[in-house]
Order: C-alpha cells, then structure tokens, then sequence
C-alpha cells in the first residue's frame, strides 16, 4: 500500500505501401495494427481501438541518452525533450499551451535511454490539430539562446527534485562502472557536471535537433477512435513535407566484462541501507529465446511468488522492498536488482541469499509447470494491462523504440511460449557470473566534524 | 440488495434539473455500484469501507492502515500470504489495499476467464483474514520504513506533501498520516487489529462496486458472499470537527540534509466537489497551478520564464501522490478539503524569491481574478481534460463509487454541466470568497532551517540573480515580488527526526 522506492528515469516497410496486419488467432496483441510509411520515411501506425471519442497521439523519436555520444553533453536528449516545448513561428509557447488547453488535452514527453517519446490523449474530433501543432513542431521548432538557457534550468530543477532519493547516486555510479565505452555509463538525466554546462551548447542543440529529429528516426502512433486512411492521409499533409537527413551516431561497443566491480555510498541522513545489483545481458532481440528466457527468469526470482521474494520480503523480513528484472534495451545493458534493507547488519544475508537463488537456478532444471504458470501470468498480465489508448499506446512505443516494428510484441510473447528448463539453466550459467557482476551498496555513515559539505557534494 | 445501474442513473441525471444523487440503498444491505460493460474481457471489483485514519484511536495512529494490510496482505485462514500471492500468480492479478484518512478500499482486476478463482481469493482475504503474528511484523514494519526512511530521508516531495496536510488539519482527524506515527505504531497490537476490523469491516460500512464484462449473476452472488460480514450500525458517516482556522501566516521548516527547498502552502477549505462553489473554483484553480501541465500561471511564471524549479502548482482538493500521478486518483475521498500552492524543489538561493512569486501569483488571482478570455479558456480545458479522468475501467467504477460517497451525481457529469453553465462573474465571486494570501500555513522543507529562518524574519528584498535574464515585462514585475513582505507570524523548525515520531 505505501509508495515504494523508485528508480528514476526514470521499419522495413516500402515507401508508400500500405500494410494491414490483422490480429490472428494466436497472437498476443488482440488488435488490428494498421501501418505505413511516407516517402521521406515517416512511419505511421494506426490501432484503432474502442474508446469512443478519444485518441492518444504518440510521437516516437528512437533517440535516446543512447545517442548521446560527444563527451560532456550526457542528458542532452532529455533536455532536448524540454526544447521541444519552446514553440515555432506558427505556435510559440502560449500559443501551443493555449490550444492544448482548449482541446483539453492530456499532454507530456518523457526520454529514457533508447528513445524520446511525445505523448498527447485527447478528444478524437481534435486529431487534426494535433497532427498540425505536433507536426509543426517537429518540423519548424525555432527557439532563441534565452529559451535555450532558461530551460536548462529547469533541467537542472528536474534533478534537484530527485536528488533526495538515494537510488539516483547508486544508479549513476552503476551506470559508470559497468560501462566505460558505451554511452549507457550515464542515466538518461545525464552527469550533474554537464546538466550544469548545459546552457552553454546552444548551438549543439540546433546540431542535435538537424541530427536526430528527422522523419525516418520517428513513428507516428494514433490509437484509438481513429479511421486509418483518415489519419494516413493527414499524417501524408501534415509531415510529408518534412525533409530527410537523420545522421546515425556511432555507438560505442562495450568490451565484454571481466571483473566484479564494487562500490559503496555513504548517505548523510539516517536510512535503512540499500542495494543495488546489475549483471550485464544482451541487447533485446525477438529472434532468439534468450532475452524472453530473462524475462522469465526476473519472474523466477523477483516476482512476488517466488521464493526468494517471500524469503527476502514475507518470511525472513530482511528488506521491505526488493526487485530484480531485465529491461529491454537496444544494445547490451544490465539485469538489475534493487531494494531496502531492514538493517546494516542484514546487508551480507541478503546477497547470499540473492547469489544462492541464482547458483539454484544455474544447477538445477526449473520444474515446468512452475515456467506455465509464469507463462500464464505474462499473458494475463499482458491482457490486462491493454485496458486504455494510453496503455496500448505504451506497449507499443516499448517495441516501436527497439525495431521499429509494433508487431513484435506478437514475437516476443511467442518466443516466451518456448522457453524450455534448459534454456533457464544455460542463459542462467551465460548471465549470472562474477565476472558480469556491479554492486553497489549505501547506508547512513555520520558525517565527521568538517566532513558535512563534502559528503553531500558528493551525491 | 440494493443496487443502481449507473449507467441509467448516468443518464438520469443529465436530464435531471439540478442533477441528483446517486440513490442510497435501503438499511441491512450491500450498498452496490455496478458498471457493466459486456464487452470487456476483464472484470474491476472494489470494496470500499467508509474506515480510514480518522477511525484511528488516540495513541494507536496508524491502525486502520495496518488493519487494511492484515486483510489485502496478508495470509488467510485457508492459506498463508504465501498461497495466496502463489494462487493470484497465474492470472496476474493482485488484491490492492490503500488506507487513506477516510477510507479503506480493497480492489483488482481480473481476466473474466478467472474471474470466479479471484472471487474465492479476494472473499476470502476480506472475510477470513488469518492475522498472523508473522504478517503482522512485516506490515507494521512496512509502515515504520515508509515513515522512517521513505519520508524522512529518501523523498523530500512526498514529505513537504504530507507536512502540509499536518499543519493544516493539526488538532483535526486528517492530522496524522494514514501510515501513522513511529510510537503508535509501536504500541499497536494484533489484539488492536482484531478488535478494529470486527468494528469497521461491517455490511452497512462497505461500498462494493462491480464493473465489466461480468456474467450474470455474479453480483448477487458476490454480495450473497459478503453478506457473512457483520451487519454493523447503518447510520451517517462519523462526524468530522470544523478544521481549525489559520490566523495570520505560519510557517514550518522542516530541517534536514537535502540540497534544495520544497515549499507548500495552504488552508482548510469549507467545501468539497459537492458543493456548487467548488465548480467556479475549480476553474480559477485550472488557470492558477492545473497539476501536471503547461498553463497554469505558476507553471508558466516559475518555471516557464524564471527556471526556478521543475514545477509549480495549485489544488483546491486532495491529490494522491502528486508526484507519481498525472491525473487524479478516484477512491480518496474526504469530506473536507484545503487549497494548497506545491513549488517543487528549488535551489536554496532562490527558495526567497521563489516562496514570494507563489504568494505573489495567489495574491494576484485573488485581487484580479481571470478575464472572460481566460475563464472561457479554463473552462474549456476543463471540461474535455476532466473526461480522460475515466479512461479505465476501474477508474470510472471508482468516480461512480466516489460520487455516492459525497452523496452527488457522476462527478465527470457534473463536471460538464455545472461548468457550461458557468459564467466569469459566478468564478470570479468564489475566488473572493476563497483565495487569499493573509492566513495560510506554509511547509518548507529545507537545509539550514536556522538561516531560512533569519530571512524570513528579516524580510528583506530577495532580488534574482539571472544567468539568462527573462524578458522585460518579467523583470519588471520581479521588481514588485522580490520586495513582497511575506511577514511570517510564526515559524518554528521541526528536525525532520521529530516528523512522524507521535
């Protein structure tokens, strides 16, 4: 009931051919997804859905923190989300808001490490504003050096006000001993050091905007009361104007792991101690059973039946939280597990009992019907979770940002139908090793005489 | 067993001068409220029991909460937590519980195709609780780690959110957290749980609400179930005392390591959604601080040309974990209510300036209210924006199920109607009678309470030191709102060790 802790965040189509995919009998996802691509290479996907009277509007940019690679502009696709409510010729700022607000609009971004994502919820009769303001947007934002530096600061807000809960310190260090060449080494809000020479890069914006927000990095989402040929055709008016140009960045591939990496925080005010694990796993892909065998496996260990869970949290009462799960990502990232500890003394009984699930794991066949009843509540959880345009519209940007392609959610639940005993075991042995392994710990440490500044400098 | 169809009372009540209330049931039995929906695969259930922290006896704070927990999370006497966490796995679905000051509400969703297997758990947990020692410890630990280390040292947010209910309502049922207090906790037995779920979890206590694609039958046969629950003392809800008035300005600071400062504002309000004032307000409220978006004028003057924060908004009800959320969230219900100004985190060398632009901002709204443009702009807004509030299914059977508790028709109905017959003078007119800046209670969470403190009281100019200067007309009116005498009453420093401790 009460609030947990949170960690923070936080197209192969032909040009111009229409493609209709039905919903067969076995897939997952039980609606129709209509989908087409503009000649500039614009996607645009249509689920019409029922919901009489109202649309969600997603615009899916496939950059994210991950694209950030020049040194020392870390956060910039994030901030870079901000600067995309500073306006255009056509609609500045108030006239943006002015016109959300008489549609009544539900309206927000968010950026994460693969991607940015505009979203919009509003009345189905407005979609045609929505495609005009949205797409006026993407194609003519204009903004001047004092909107740039003035919204930085707000940036810099955005991380003050997480800057009280400690999983964003433990986070970004995770991030920077697991990853010394890819750009996964620091969280989507970006290093402290560089939000703050933020307003400085006003011209790398106008770069980054030039690089990145172009047609053929972007897909269009329209869920709900919608006619596809209808929103095809506006999407056709309104975007097919806007010229190509997106320039790939070079991401750096990170050498494999081969050493433990350790580190520990001490937090100045009193607080139970947390920790924070990651073991480095590959990219997501729907290819293969591998990255559907780690979903499995974060339900094996972490879900609340399992029984480590119910060691950790309902009969031993060591930590009041704890979570451990795999998150698709578009290059290799990490499996990471995180919770609070009741005390200090605690804090070596619970990785043993956290590294002594996974040696089970690793040695013994896991009995299959235990696997059909995880099956059987990914696919109600699945059914259960499609319960608005906004939440389909969320399973579909997910798939959207790592192949472009909303089907794959169809892949994915597939391949989770196939994992075998065996394949726990062997992506089990393959993830779980010591050599894969970032730890890093926090707990109250007095701050000494003369030490108070520096410790709190410090996160 | 009574029972409204809502849909045709939906209907009704459009038609209907004046709106009515959804209709009561009759004494000795289930008051029920079902959406269905038979095209929906899945099914909501809510139990909604008219118990939460006001219900707490002195020195046992935090029991209603406890005792939520020890029937949503806890074991059965068929099976442990254990079991029953392992027999809601395969169909994914989960017993919710959330205590707030006036209510207690069970609820979840189910895929129909397991509906009657989530029946048996969910009746279960409600009518058969096991209280176990075991469960025990854990929930009572749950609510000592939220206090304790969620609150005090890991989200400064939630913590300013939480103080300012504090100080408005002290003295007050709403005063204490529904988590309750470190002490209280402490002394709450298994014996005290007992005693309070034989008392509150009665027939004529309960709510149930029942929407989707459920099959005939089935909430009878649901409220044949329930109908075990002791039948319990029908009458009114327990009467809450008048909060009591703020005099002048109060602040608090909370001291505590952090490196910005939260600031809050507000007061008690003598109205809630049921009364026709609170509708104009609404609309004065929606261009002052709406939650979450772009135009509000705090959002637009704080942050949007001054990058003073993250963000910056006003409420005229109590909204559910604002930071995490949004829209509002159905099911909190509260009969009375306080307007409250959040300035989300800002740096401590503009926490001065930035207190006097909130204040400044309410200041204005109250002397100047909004012109015909900018209430027809509200309005608007509103009346599309507050139709997403339903999206979901369990969602719209919560705001029916709210409506009934306030004793009101459809709250998103009424919304649409109340606010097309609004006219600027009608909004301006409660904004007079309601907005003010001489008596409120302001919370700010804060590093070196001991300097705040000497600024406050010194009350000297706080000019801003731009690295970007806004434009002119902003640092004109700049001029005006550093040099604002906020002339605080009283402040007194709380070490944030003594917030939630008894």
């Amino acid at each position: 009931m009460f609030i947990q802790p949170r960690i923070l965040t936080i197209a192969l189509c032909l040009a111009g051919a229409l493609v209709v995919m039905p919903a067969a009998a076995d897939d997952i996802f039980p609606h129709k997804v209509h989908q087409t691509t503009l000649d500039n290479g614009l996607k645009v996907v249509v689920v019409p859905y029922d919901s009489p009277g109202t649309v969600a509007y997603y615009v899916v940019v496939r950059t994210g923190s991950r694209d950030e690679v020049e040194p020392g502009h870390s956060g910039f696709a994030h901030f870079f989300e901000h600067m995309m409510f500073r306006g255009t010729e056509r609609y500045s700022t108030n006239a943006y808001n002015d016109v959300i607000k008489k549609m009544g609009a539900d309206t927000n971004a968010y950026t994460t490490d693969d991607r940015t994502v505009y979203h919009m919820v509003g009345p189905a009769a407005e979609l045609e504003v929505m495609m005009d303001l949205e797409s006026d947007r993407f194609i003519n934002l204009d903004y001047n050096e004092e909107d740039f530096r003035r919204e930085a600061l707000a940036v810099l807000g955005e991380y003050n006000k997480n800057i009280s809960n400690p999983f964003l310190p433990m986070y970004e260090r995770m991030r920077e001993l697991a990853f010394q060449k890819h750009t996964y080494s620091h969280t989507t809000m970006g290093f402290l050091a560089d939000i703050k020479a933020m307003p400085d890069y006003y011209d790398y914006s106008l770069s980054f905007f030039d690089r990145f927000y172009r047609p053929e990095n972007i897909v269009v989402l329209v869920v709900g009361d919608v006619e596809p040929e209808k929103a095809f055709g506006m999407a056709k008016n309104y975007y097919g104007g806007w010229e190509k140009g997106y320039q790939q960045p070079k991401i750096a591939t990170e050498p494999p792991q081969t050493e433990t990496k350790e580190a520990h925080i001490d937090w100045v005010a009193p607080i139970r101690p947390h920790i924070m694990a990651g073991y480095r796993v590959p990219a997501f892909s729907a290819a293969t059973v591998d990255t559907a065998t780690l979903d499995l496996i974060s339900q094996l260990l972490f879900s609340e039946s399992a029984p480590l869970y119910q060691k950790l949290v309902v009969d031993e009462q060591w930590m009041d939280y704890v979570s451990g799960s795999y998150s698709d990502h578009r290059d290799p990232y990490l499996f990471m597990i995180y919770g609070r500890i009741k005390s200090e003394d605690l804090v070596d009984d619970v990785q043993a009992a956290i590294g002594k699930a996974i040696a089970d794991l690793q040695a013994n066949p896991v009995d299959p019907e235990k696997l059909e009843r995880i099956k059987s509540h990914l696919r109600y959880s699945f059914a259960l979770s499609l319960d608005s345009p906004n939440a389909i519209s969320g399973t579909v940007t997910n798939y959207l940002s790592l192949t472009g392609d909303p089907l794959t959610v169809n892949e994915v639940y597939a391949q989770y139908q196939k994992v075998t005993p065996a394949d726990i075991q062997r992506i089990a042995k393959e993830v779980f090793k010591p050599t894969n392994y970032t730890v890093v710990t926090l707990s109250y440490a007095e701050p000494k005489e003369g030490e108070a500044e520096a410790t709190a400098e410090g996160r | 067993m009574s029972r409204t169809n809502l849909v045709t009372v939906a209907i009704l009540t459009l038609l209907a001068v004046g709106g009515v209330a959804i209709p009561a049931p009759a004494a000795g039995t289930i008051d029920t409220v079902t959406l269905p929906n038979p095209d929906s695969p899945i099914i909501a259930v809510r139990l909604l029991f008219k118990t939460g922290s006001i219900h707490d006896p002195e020195g046992k704070e935090g029991l209603a909460a406890i005792t939520g927990l020890m029937v949503g999370e806890a074991g059965t006497q068929k099976r442990s937590y254990s079991e029953l966490i392992d027999a809601l796995y395969p169909m994914a679905s989960s017993i919710e519980i959330e205590t707030d000051r006036e209510v207690t509400v069970i609820s979840g969703e189910v895929h129909r195709e397991k509906l009657a297997e989530y029946t048996v758990l969910l009746t279960e947990a409600v009518l058969e609780p096991a209280f176990s020692e075991s469960d025990f410890s854990r929930n009572k630990e749950q609510a000592l780690a939220y206090l304790t280390t969620t609150l005090r040292a890991t989200n400064d947010e939630l913590l300013g959110l939480e103080a300012i209910q504090q100080v408005i309502f002290d003295g007050h049922p709403y005063q204490h957290s529904p988590a309750g207090t470190v002490e209280a906790l402490k002394s709450i037995t298994l014996e005290d749980v007992k005693n309070f779920y034989r008392h509150h979890y009665t027939q004529a206590n309960l709510m149930l609400g029942v929407a989707g694609g459920y099959p005939q039958g089935y909430v009878e046969s649901l409220e044949k179930t329930l109908g075990s629950l002791p039948e319990g003392e029908p009458g009114e809800l327990a009467e809450l005392p008048e909060p009591a008035t703020v005099e002048g300005r109060q602040f608090t600071l909370i001291d505590k390591e952090t490196d910005s400062v939260g600031i809050h504002i507000g007061y008690a309000l003598p109205i809630n959604r049921s009364d026709p004032d609170y509708y104009p307000l609404m609309v004065a409220n929606s261009y002052l601080g709406e939650h979450r978006t772009f135009h509000g004028r705090l959002m637009q003057q704080l942050r949007g040309h001054r990058g003073l924060n993250y963000g910056d908004y006003s409420y005229i009800e109590y909204w559910h974990l604002p930071p995490f959320t949004m829209n509002p969230t159905p099911n909190v219900p509260r009969r009375q209510q306080y307007f409250s100004v959040w300035v989300r985190p800002v740096v401590p060398a503009t926490a001065h300036f930035a207190l006097r632009d909130a204040l400044f901002e309410v200041d204005r709204l109250a002397t100047r209210g909004l012109t015909q443009e900018e209430f027809e702009l509200a309005r608007d807004f509103l009346v599309n924006y507050s139709k997403l509030w339903g999206q979901t299914l369990p969602n719209r059977l919560a705001w029916y199920m709210d409506s009934r508790y306030y004793g009101m028709p459809y709250y998103i109905d009424e919304i649409d109607k109340r606010l097309k017959k609004l006219t600027v003078d009608e909004v301006n007119a409660a904004v007079k009678k309601y907005i003010r800046t001489d008596d409120y209670h302001a919370v700010l969470v804060t590093n070196n309470a001991g300097e705040v403190k000497a600024y406050l009281e010194g009350d000297q100019p706080s000019p801003m030191k731009y690295n970007t200067p806004p434009d002119k007309p902003v640092l004109d009116a700049d001029v005006t709102i550093q040099k604002i005498k906020v002339e605080p009453d009283t402040i007194s420093i709380v070490p944030v060790a003594e917030m939630f401790q008894k």
